[in-house]
């Protein structure tokens, strides 16, 4: 079910009323259990079932973790959740991947090898909701939280369909706590996750789908050489696309949350206004960003063992991440770049040390651009569908295509440049003070203002419901 | 140590503002602007009227049974053909499978390729669109047939409430009145050498639950409007310049080369349809004015309708081939005008029943 549906507006406004109106905490639990299944379901029924087995095994898992006296056999049980959740997401997400690349091995060698091709299809969100458990044996292991007794609560912290199929990656010891006592009633609450889910449907819905998803489309779609300005805008397009479409649905899913009375944390905060990539990371996906940097880049020394190391760290959870967004060597050329673009960022502070100049406004707007710029380049390779495609691109994008093509209609390109502009202006306005602080300051006439627009935009846009380009991870 | 039997300390912040106050108001300011864009809206000829989306197709699919009468092919068999005279001639209501914009090629191969199926297809040729190698024409079917294999229950749900609302509310005509679709039709003067593909005018037609689409009057009588559709059909039948990065001759071989494919592949999809026991006959609809000059020059008879007849050894119905037939004008040169689509079908009928066998 997606947010931008009327399926989800009918089931939203059920599942909220119901659960306000129910003065017992286990029936509304129970009713959120029942509703998260309804949501996961209503894609593929059967995959639901898979989802449970998961969780249910993770519950089983947590609590054995937590029982057993010995070392040896803790790390035992917690080795067993990590092979059984991993495994599952590499045969339904990397199975066909890893055949292909298998087959190509062996074809360097000189057997030709014919795989059969597994006709597998990806259980939606399943990145998400294998981190969601995994998060709870990894913390259980590491001491960090106690295990729940009630398997009701785990299978709501797993699967509470605001963030079940495309986060943010929750961790169960920021949800679970939040079962203890029933949320009380709160008008400002509510009305503000509103608003949120309004602003995450205005971002997906017009922004991302209406203003830039079609000239995205059409750039990496073209079979030809384009000229820089196209090829530019078109990866500047995607690099909004791409924001708004996923900030949109974290948005969505924070609002959603809140209206049911619970707090999810950030997953976004105005990432185009970075200063550098450790501050991109710092501001986009974060959810995953520190459960990659808690789960991977700290268990494997972090900045423990020495400076090299700690690169050699930072490059491989890099990869790591690079292959958690899809089943392809383009996903990890992108995060082997950003990884790159990581060591770079430290091998230089390490040698500029803290200058004086480099706090400068302008200095920090330059610097701010090119790391726009570079993440640009990097999202070459995560939109492309492969490297012929990213590298016609690349060379289009500095100047190799002169006589080029050019496909974007003057309405296209007003409309990458003007919402790329704006997305700057909101974010170098937002970058340190966050959105809820910005609000708090505005003439209520603004807010009121922005937020009737927003709805009105959502309705004249209307259209096919498009899936949000997380999914598919 | 946090343990899940503690409460959580994270809360996020709630801006403090007189939030029942700007709701009420913000409700407001949507009905108000909401009930002034339909007025709007309707002034300028708008009435509601379903959209003819994916699901809406996925669902007249759903309804095909094994010995349907289904009418497969591009607008024109959408628009020129009524289902109620098509019943009363044939005995039996058909399925409208038609969509605008569209190749009907893999529709019948999907209709050829259902084992259950052995019904009676009445398959519209437009040459340039049915022949069409690639692109948005074939991607339009394998969309609907993607959406129909693959709808999922929130999809079915989203689309029933979709329909109740289309046909209470005029602006939420996709088509024409979306934000999309407003945007597109901003004049706003190209760069001289950007490959922009033509934007589609407002065409008003209306659509209903079985796929029955009407022009409207607005569209039927001359004016406006039905110029600017008249003048969008020349760009975009005339086929594209080959691609800068492909040469010329290259590219013609391979367009050369996926007509022959396309017509092997029909005669497959016939063959194998009319083993199982089923009926085709192919239909070229009327069509008008430059646009019909054009057509004919781009796709002669001789060299798309006549080798598709016999090679697939199947009946064929062209209007120019029967008076009665040909005498209709196209006002926007393309399609019938609701008034005489019912005429024509009712003409068609004989055509029908004898290329049948009924």
């Amino acid at each position: 079910m997606l947010f931008n549906s009327l399926t989800f507006v009918v089931f939203f406004t059920i599942v909220v009323s119901a659960y306000w109106s129910m003065r017992n905490w286990t029936a509304r639990k129970n009713l959120l259990v029942t509703a998260s299944y309804i949501f996961y379901g209503a894609w593929n029924p059967p995959f639901a079932a898979l989802l449970f087995a998961t969780t249910a095994l993770d519950f089983w898992l947590g609590a054995r973790i937590a029982g057993a006296k010995e070392p040896r056999r803790r790390k035992a049980w917690m080795v067993a959740s990590l092979v059984s959740n991993l495994s599952m997401l590499g045969f339904f997400k990397y199975g066909n991947f890893l055949l292909e690349n298998f087959q190509w091995l062996l074809a360097q060698i000189g057997i030709i090898y014919q795989p059969p091709h597994l006709d597998i299809l990806l259980p939606v969100g399943i990145s998400f909701y294998t981190f969601h458990s995994l998060s709870y044996t990894l913390d259980v292991y590491r001491g960090v939280m106690q295990p729940t007794k009630s398997l009701r609560d785990f299978v709501l912290a797993v699967s509470f369909f605001p963030q079940l199929v495309a986060g943010p990656i929750v961790r169960a010891g920021d949800f679970l706590p939040q079962l203890q006592a029933p949320p009380k009633p709160q008008t400002g609450r509510f009305l503000w996750g509103l608003l949120l889910m309004t602003l995450g449907l205005f971002e997906k819905v017009v922004l991302a789908d209406t203003m830039l998803a079609g000239s995205a489309d059409r750039v990496f779609g073209h079979g030809g050489p384009l000229i820089a300005l196209d090829s530019w805008l078109g990866v500047m397009a995607f690099a909004g696309q791409i924001f708004f479409d996923f900030a949109g649905y974290s948005s969505c899913a924070i609002g959603a949350a809140l209206c049911l009375g619970f707090h999810l944390k950030d997953n976004f905060r105005f990432p185009y206004a970075a200063i550098g990539f450790s501050d991109f990371w710092r501001r986009w996906h974060i959810s995953l960003s520190t459960f990659l940097r808690d789960y991977l880049y700290i268990p494997l020394g972090g900045n423990r063992a020495g400076p090299v190391r700690a690169l050699i760290n930072l490059v491989i959870v890099m990869f790591i991440g690079g292959l958690w967004h899809g089943a392809a060597w383009t996903f990890v050329v992108w995060g082997l770049l950003h990884g790159l673009y990581l060591v770079i960022e430290r091998l230089l502070r390490h040698f500029a040390g803290n200058a004086k100049w480099a706090e400068s406004l302008l200095v920090q707007l330059v610097l701010g651009l090119a790391t726009y710029g570079a993440v640009c380049l990097a999202w070459v390779f995560f939109r492309a569908t492969d490297f012929t495609i990213a590298t016609r691109l690349l060379t289009g994008m500095f100047g190799g295509h002169v006589q080029g093509d050019a496909i974007l209609a003057t309405r296209e390109m007003l409309q990458i440049g003007l919402v790329t502009l704006c997305m700057f202006i909101a974010h170098w306005a937002l970058r340190d003070i966050g959105l809820e602080q910005a609000v708090s300051r505005l003439p209520r006439w603004v807010v009121t203002g922005a937020w009737a627009f927003m709805a009105c935009a959502i309705i004249l846009t209307q259209g096919n419901s498009n899936a949000f380009i997380y999914f598919q991870f | 140590m946090p343990s899940s039997t503690s409460s959580s300390d994270f809360q996020r912040p709630i801006p403090a503002l007189p939030w029942r106050g700007i709701t009420v108001i913000v409700v407001l300011i949507i009905m108000a602007a909401g009930a002034a864009w339909e007025m709007h809206v309707r002034s300028l000829g708008y009435a509601p009227t379903l959209n003819d989306t994916e699901d809406l197709w996925a669902q007249a699919r759903r309804t095909v049974q094994p010995e349907s009468i289904v009418i497969v092919g591009d607008s024109r068999a959408l628009f020129d053909l009524d289902l109620d005279e098509l019943e009363r001639g044939l005995g039996k209501r058909p399925v409208q499978l038609a969509m605008a914009g569209s190749c009907a090629y893999p529709i019948l191969a999907d209709l050829a390729n259902d084992e259950r199926f052995h019904g009676t297809v009445i398959c519209g040729i437009v040459p340039g669109m049915f022949f069409a190698p690639g692109g948005p024409l074939v991607e339009t079917s394998e969309k609907a047939l993607r959406r129909y294999r693959d709808q999922t229950l929130a999809q079915r749900a989203s689309h029933h409430l979709g329909m109740f609302l289309e046909e209470r509310v005029a602006f939420l005509k996709q088509e024409d009145l979306t934000l999309p679709m407003l945007l597109a039709r901003l004049s706003l003067a190209n760069r001289p050498n950007a490959q922009v593909p033509p934007t589609f005018p407002p065409y008003f037609q209306t659509v209903d639950r079985e796929r029955r689409t009407r022009m409207t009057e607005q569209c039927a009588q001359p004016g406006d409007l039905q110029t600017r559709v008249q003048q969008i059909w020349l760009p975009l039948f005339t086929p594209p310049p080959p691609p800068t990065y492909v040469p010329k001759e290259v590219f013609m071989a391979n367009i050369g080369k996926a007509v022959e494919a396309r017509f092997k592949d029909t005669v497959a999809a016939v063959n194998k349809l009319r083993a199982r026991g089923g009926k085709i006959v192919f239909v070229r609809f009327p069509n008008s004015g430059e646009l019909k000059a054009l057509e004919d020059r781009l796709s002669p008879r001789e060299k798309t309708w006549q080798p598709l007849l016999k090679g697939t050894a199947a009946p064929g119905i062209h209007f120019e081939d029967h008076p009665e037939l040909s005498e209709f004008n196209c006002p926007e040169w393309s399609h019938l005008s609701a008034g005489d689509s019912v005429e024509f079908s009712k003409r068609l009928v004989p055509h029908l029943r004898s290329a049948l066998q009924f």
